[in-house]
């Protein structure tokens, strides 16, 4: 049997990258079993997912605890160690992040394998979704769903157009995935605080919720305090009538970006 | 209602961020902006919904079914404890306002308990995963209103509960919207004057239920008021009639329709069919603000 940890955010589709993997093995003659673990997560907020495949049917009914591998689809939880927990000895841990898998900093006992699925569903999509294309290079990598069943599974899914770009972001990524290297990092999981942490109320901090960072030109605001009033998190405040941004309570939602009339807020990448 | 600008706007707090709501939440911002008029002198109620903003003031929960009721309790507790500074407060979803909570909520609008009920509308039961509510709007897809061979979304018009509510000739019914802040908050400055039952429904776009990109939630809401889509206006005592926003001209409500996820599907027929019926709602109300009379 086969064991699968996602780790993502909401909205990125970890859970439909689950049961587009678990119909893609069972296309294939497979037995396989999706299971999204559901807490208060909201778009944005971290999400994990399992997937177990077998030959024979799968009688589990358990969280996956100790999985053969480790799938993050969010390039800024790829680099907490805490998703490495419990990875079986040379198992292998996917990561979305922009760098070959020689500069990952978790290290332990698998393999690790990296891939920049952030800028192809941006390239691609349009929108920073990154599961699909993270599939594309599962499916290079350790050859447990083909090509073919994974492209089917998504087309029935999203039929049209959608299916289509989503077809060219599994397609790129299973081109461009970088190949397993063992993991030297110098992070151990179990050294900061776990993944998993779903807020009810208030959280500490959301900045690892953007991909994208409103950034205010001083010199083109014209002190409309719209910004200010639009943001939905607080997280502008006014000094001596200018913005300024809390990047703690900011979640990169860009409505100040947006609602800018004079475009003094610009929108950028948030470098990983 | 107050007329306000923005330098008006108190710039105190009383949400406690970051919360757990969706990037560009509707509901987070109606939270802010109607604690930032309303103060901190509130207890405030819930029902099971969307986090939307935590505020700095107490809470009580009940089930859905029973705000109306359980606001009432609030309301007589700090009126026998002689607390007139504190305000009973309900600020609740459309599905605990339109559907399970409306029949306590008419009865304590009938007995006109001393009550202030926020609905924060965002036009379906987004918290358990996007069901169509009675708040939403015609052939808008939710996962139970499907577009397919035999379904085009919602089949009919939501129910009109502002003036249902005004039915009640409780002293002060509005409509708002985040996109008008100013408005928003010159109303609940106004209603916050008041004593008896007092009602404002926000409409609070949904980006992750209405399907568009959470930077245009200010952009959604705003089209919906300058396309007809969703009137902003309040009624006193159940007599008098005003319009707060009246343009010269309405937007095309294909503006507002084709940048939602959730009205993809429509053809032109059916926009057509919409356009008609926010024209002719509109017709109705222009003639309600001239005479400045609601009808009952």
């Amino acid at each position: 049997m086969i064991e699968i940890r996602f780790h993502g955010r909401g909205g990125q589709g970890a859970v439909t990258a689950s049961r587009l993997i678990a119909e893609a093995v069972a296309k294939e003659g497979k037995y396989a079993q999706a299971i999204p673990m559901y807490g208060t997560e909201r778009r944005g907020a971290p999400v994990t997912a399992y997937v177990r495949i077998d030959d024979r049917p799968v009688r589990r009914r358990d969280l996956v605890h100790e999985p053969d591998i480790v799938i993050v689809i969010d390039p800024i939880l790829s680099k907490k160690p805490s998703v490495a927990a419990g990875i079986k000895s040379g198992g292998l841990l996917l990561l979305n992040y922009p760098k070959p898998p020689e500069e990952v900093e978790i290290g332990g006992d698998f393999m690790v394998s990296t891939v920049d699925a952030t800028t192809i569903a941006l390239e691609t999509l349009g929108r920073p979704i990154t599961n699909t294309a993270v599939l594309g290079a599962f499916s290079r990598v350790t050859g447990i769903a083909k090509l073919e069943s994974l492209e089917e599974a998504i087309l029935k899914r999203f039929p049209g157009e959608i299916g289509k770009r989503n077809v060219e972001a599994l397609r790129r990524a299973y081109e461009e995935v970088h190949p397993p290297k063992p993991a030297k990092g110098p992070l151990r999981p179990g050294e900061e605080e776990p993944p998993h942490v779903t807020g009810y109320g208030v959280l500490k901090s959301v900045a690892d919720w953007r991909v994208f960072r409103p950034v205010v030109d001083l010199e083109k605001c014209v002190s409309c305090r719209l910004c200010w009033i639009y943001c939905p998190e607080t997280a502008i405040s006014l000094v001596d009538e200018k913005p300024v941004i809390d990047y703690d309570k900011c979640k990169g939602c860009g409505i100040c970006v947006h609602e800018c009339p004079v475009k003094a807020i610009e929108f950028v990448r948030e470098a990983v | 209602m107050e007329r306000l600008t923005i330098k008006d706007i108190p710039l105190e707090e009383y949400t406690i961020t970051p919360g757990s709501a969706c990037q560009g939440c509707g509901p987070a911002l109606a939270a802010r902006l109607v604690f930032k008029a309303l103060g901190n002198k509130v207890i405030r109620h819930g029902v099971p919904s969307c986090p939307d903003s935590v505020t700095a003031t107490p809470r009580t929960f009940s089930v859905f079914e029973s705000a109306g009721a359980a606001l009432t309790g609030v309301s007589r507790a700090l009126k026998i404890l002689g607390r007139d500074d504190v305000m009973a407060v309900g600020f609740i979803g459309d599905g605990g306002t339109y559907d399970i909570g409306f029949q306590a909520l008419s009865a304590a609008a009938e007995r006109n308990e001393n009550i202030l009920w926020f609905c924060k509308n965002n036009e379906a039961y987004m918290n358990t995963g996007i069901q169509r509510s009675s708040a939403t709007p015609l052939y808008a897809w939710t996962t139970t209103t499907q577009v397919g061979p035999r379904g085009r979304g919602k089949e009919t018009p939501r129910k009109n509960l502002p003036f249902i509510i005004a039915a009640h000739h409780v002293p002060y019914v509005a409509t708002a919207s985040i996109a008008f802040p100013t408005d928003l908050i010159g109303k609940v400055l106004h209603a916050k004057k008041l004593k008896g039952f007092r009602y404002i429904d926000i409409l609070c776009p949904c980006p992750t239920g209405w399907r568009f990109d959470p930077s245009r939630t200010i952009e959604v809401a705003r089209l919906a008021v300058q396309t007809g889509m969703w009137a902003l206006y309040e009624i006193i005592d159940g007599r008098e009639f005003r319009l707060t926003y009246k343009p010269k001209k309405l937007k095309p409500v294909e503006e507002y329709l084709k940048i939602q996820g959730r009205f993809r599907h429509l053809t032109d027929r059916e926009i057509e069919e919409i356009q008609r019926m926010v024209d002719e709602n509109w017709e109705r109300l222009l003639k309600l603000d001239e005479m400045g009379e609601f009808p009952l």
